[in-house]
């Protein structure tokens, strides 16, 4: 497994955490009771700043951990080529953004919808969030299974 | 329009080449050696710089590393 295959790994997992952490929380603050502006807004900031240190330490993480391992089991203290991201790592990347952009933008124009349907801005402030979590865990999954696959 | 896919010798040319191993032609090309395990497999057609810099590697033209053949059905 590259170093490349590895870090979308780790963000597959920390996405589909996030997101579920995400969900349970609203499902929670809707049968409580308490799904208003101010608990919402708490939980974005909540989910958004998980989101960018989770992402910051699971990469440096798996840098160093494969780094040990590449060290341990080829006796080299530099990691090689492992480290770097090639042309096909970059092709994956883009098909796996693309799919994220895909679904993204799906979750934007639903969340809009609400307001024709005339929902409150709280729960198209919820759809806008969660549907960039799961265009996120769709684009990593896409990117883990075209590197399983080969391309 | 008829189905043709890019194929290639490499791993020929690695045994041709004191049993040259995938990590050391990922090495001397400049990519990963999963990215040589998918070009051998025919599942990943490299981009024609990289096309040359394995013809390269191996001493050869391209076209005695890629062929362009029909697809078989």
């Amino acid at each position: 497994m590259s170093f490349q295959e590895k870090n979308v790994t780790v963000s597959l997992a920390n996405f589909t955490l996030i997101l579920g952490f995400f969900a349970i929380r609203v499902i929670q603050m809707i049968q409580g009771g308490s799904f208003e502006a101010a608990n919402i807004f708490r939980l974005w900031g909540i989910t958004i700043a998980l989101a960018v240190i989770v992402t910051i330490f699971a990469t440096i993480l798996t840098h160093i951990f494969s780094a040990i391992i590449h060290a341990i089991k080829t006796g080299e203290e530099q990691p090689t080529v492992e480290g770097i991201e090639d042309e096909r790592d970059k092709l994956i990347d883009l098909r796996g953004t693309k799919l994220t952009y895909l679904v993204f933008s799906l979750g934007v124009f639903l969340s809009m919808l609400t307001f024709v349907f005339g929902q409150p801005p709280l729960v198209m402030f919820t759809l806008l969030i969660a549907s960039g979590l799961v265009a996120q865990v769709i684009g990593d999954a896409r990117r883990l299974y075209l590197y399983r696959r080969g391309f | 329009m008829e189905r043709r896919r890019i194929n290639n010798n490499i791993r020929k040319l690695r045994f041709f080449h004191n049993e040259m191993t995938q990590q050391e032609l990922a090495q001397k090309v400049g990519v990963t050696r999963q990215t040589i395990i998918a070009m051998e497999q025919g599942k990943y057609s490299p981009s024609l710089e990289l096309a040359f810099r394995i013809a390269l590697v191996f001493g050869v033209p391209l076209d005695e590393v890629f062929s362009y053949d029909l697809e078989i059905e």
